[in-house]
């Protein structure tokens, strides 16, 4: 007989996003054979595709750091983000069956699912350093202390957005179809294949807005010594990540009720 | 102990919002097995999904001091593209059972639902028999002291009906049930009280022969008769 002894709620917040990450793991890379591999390969196949067409271009992007490094240092950041944005949004309506156990609401599959990206995130991050090391590409480690303190808020910023996204797509359906055509262009703003001293400075003022240029920025300067972020500014990716995250928890907080509520 | 608090529960529906609860105030016995009576959407699965915490009302609300299970019905809780055995792993998880436990568990589920190899295979290719064995086994292994069956048990066959009955009566010596089902005698069998839903009310009745009277009283002479004959075949 399974005994539900009773638990403090750190305990059953404990248990049910372990159980539910477990889940996560099985249905992502389970039935899949490839699956573990592609959280590798969905960032290689981006490094590879831009560096072989930078490098056919003949352009080098930054002085003293390999191409396909400089790319990693956009790319993985950027899909960490993207996952969070896709996964948020259908949060809710994709794992309805799962809030029949009353322990679990949305909150804990927002969590389990960005803590699950963000390691993955990480995870390929510091696979793919290894084996571009291997090959020889590398350069001096630049600040490992920046990028910690860089990734424990953007994860915090992912987090946020996500609680937003999961309330957005399941009270607001019509946004929730548009907000995906915004990753695009974000790809293509956010620096992912350009470094911000390579813009011209009347620009910067626009630019600069995106929380995620900074990201990116500051993940580079911490990855590579060689790396100079002089428009990156710590202050306000800090300040816009906990603001990011008050608004997500009070959002979620005002509305999660509804979210599981029939109506 | 489980009690109602000035619960109002709506729906929103093209015509206005329609009304199932309207300020209900209601005890249930303590220490007694209850079954729910009441007509097609008169608000059976909502009232057991409110009290099992799932589900929520727009205002009032339910006090209690005793651990519910989650509604056990037909739909939901489920993951379809998971294996039976996986299911059971994940609600083991999020009910704090892990590695020992969660051995008994499983090895307890897989003897009552009876589905052998199905065990190991995604839940949407069960039938919808296998599926309410595996719920009803499930939700019986895991320990709560009130049980909430949402008419899991009228879809099975005779021999899984019997064996509910043998879980249910060996289980009731430590825990209660609450029971939706349309199966009269069923609920004569399992049930001491009975609750009726009617026209946003709650009525609490003594017995569940009364409540079986006011729910046939209600409903035209030819249905009664079928209900009869149907939940006498049904035994």
């Amino acid at each position: 007989m399974g005994s539900t002894t009773s638990r403090t709620v750190w305990q059953t917040q404990r248990d049910v996003i372990y159980a539910l990450i477990i889940r996560e793991m099985n249905t992502r890379f389970g039935k899949w054979r490839l699956g573990y591999a592609w959280a590798l390969l969905e960032p290689a196949l981006h490094i590879i595709v831009l560096a072989a067409i930078f490098s056919f271009i003949g352009r080098k992007f930054y002085p003293g750091i390999p191409t396909p490094l400089f790319m990693l240092g956009g790319i993985a950041p950027f899909l960490f983000f993207g996952h969070c944005f896709s996964k948020g949004i259908a949060a809710v309506s994709s794992n309805r069956g799962l809030f029949n156990y009353r322990q679990l609401r949305p909150f804990d599959a927002v969590l389990s699912r960005v803590l699950l990206e963000f390691t993955i995130y990480i995870l390929s991050m510091i696979v793919l350093l290894a084996l571009f090391a291997w090959f020889g590409i590398r350069v001096t480690f630049g600040n490992f202390l920046l990028l910690v303190e860089v990734n424990f808020f953007f994860f915090c910023f992912c987090l946020g957005l996500s609680l937003v996204l999961c309330v957005i797509g399941e009270r607001l359906p019509e946004l929730s179809k548009a907000l995906p055509f915004v990753m695009r262009p974000l790809y293509f703003i956010s620096g992912v294949f350009f470094s911000l001293e390579q813009i011209p400075t009347e620009y910067h003022a626009y630019l600069a807005w995106n929380p995620l240029v900074h990201v990116i920025e500051l993940t580079r300067e911490g990855l590579f010594a060689s790396y100079d972020g002089k428009f990156s500014d710590f202050r306000y990716f800090l300040f816009s990540s906990i603001a990011m995250l008050a608004v997500g928890l009070l959002v979620y907080r005002a509305h999660w009720r509804d979210l599981v509520r029939s109506q | 102990m489980i009690k109602l608090e000035n619960l109002t529960k709506s729906y929103r529906t093209n015509h206005g919002r329609k009304v199932l609860f309207q300020n209900v105030s209601a005890t249930f016995p303590e220490g007694k097995n209850i079954g729910i009576l009441g007509c097609n959407g008169a608000g059976k699965s909502t009232l057991l999904r409110i009290m099992g915490g799932i589900d929520y009302p727009d205002s009032g609300r339910v006090v209690t001091d005793q651990r519910i299970s989650w509604p056990m019905g037909l739909s939901g809780g489920f993951q379809g593209s998971m294996t039976g055995r996986e299911n059971v792993a994940f609600v083991c998880g999020i009910h704090g059972i892990w590695r020992e436990g969660k051995r008994r568990v499983m090895d307890q589920v897989q003897e009552f639902a009876e589905v052998g190899n199905y065990f190991d295979v995604p839940i949407k290719n069960y039938s919808s028999g296998m599926r309410s064995r595996l719920a009803f086994g499930l939700s019986i292994a895991v320990d709560f002291d009130v049980y909430l069956v949402d008419e899991v048990m009228s879809v099975g066959d005779a021999h899984f009906k019997r064996k509910c009955e043998l879980v249910i009566s060996e289980k009731r010596k430590s825990s209660n049930f609450i029971i939706v089902a349309h199966a009269m005698q069923l609920l004569r069998k399992n049930c001491d009280v009975g609750i009726y839903l009617d026209g946003g009310q709650v009525k609490v009745c003594h017995s569940v022969d009364e409540a079986i009277d006011l729910y046939q009283t209600r409903m035209p002479d030819s249905q009664r008769q079928k209900n009869e004959i149907t939940s006498a075949v049904n035994v």
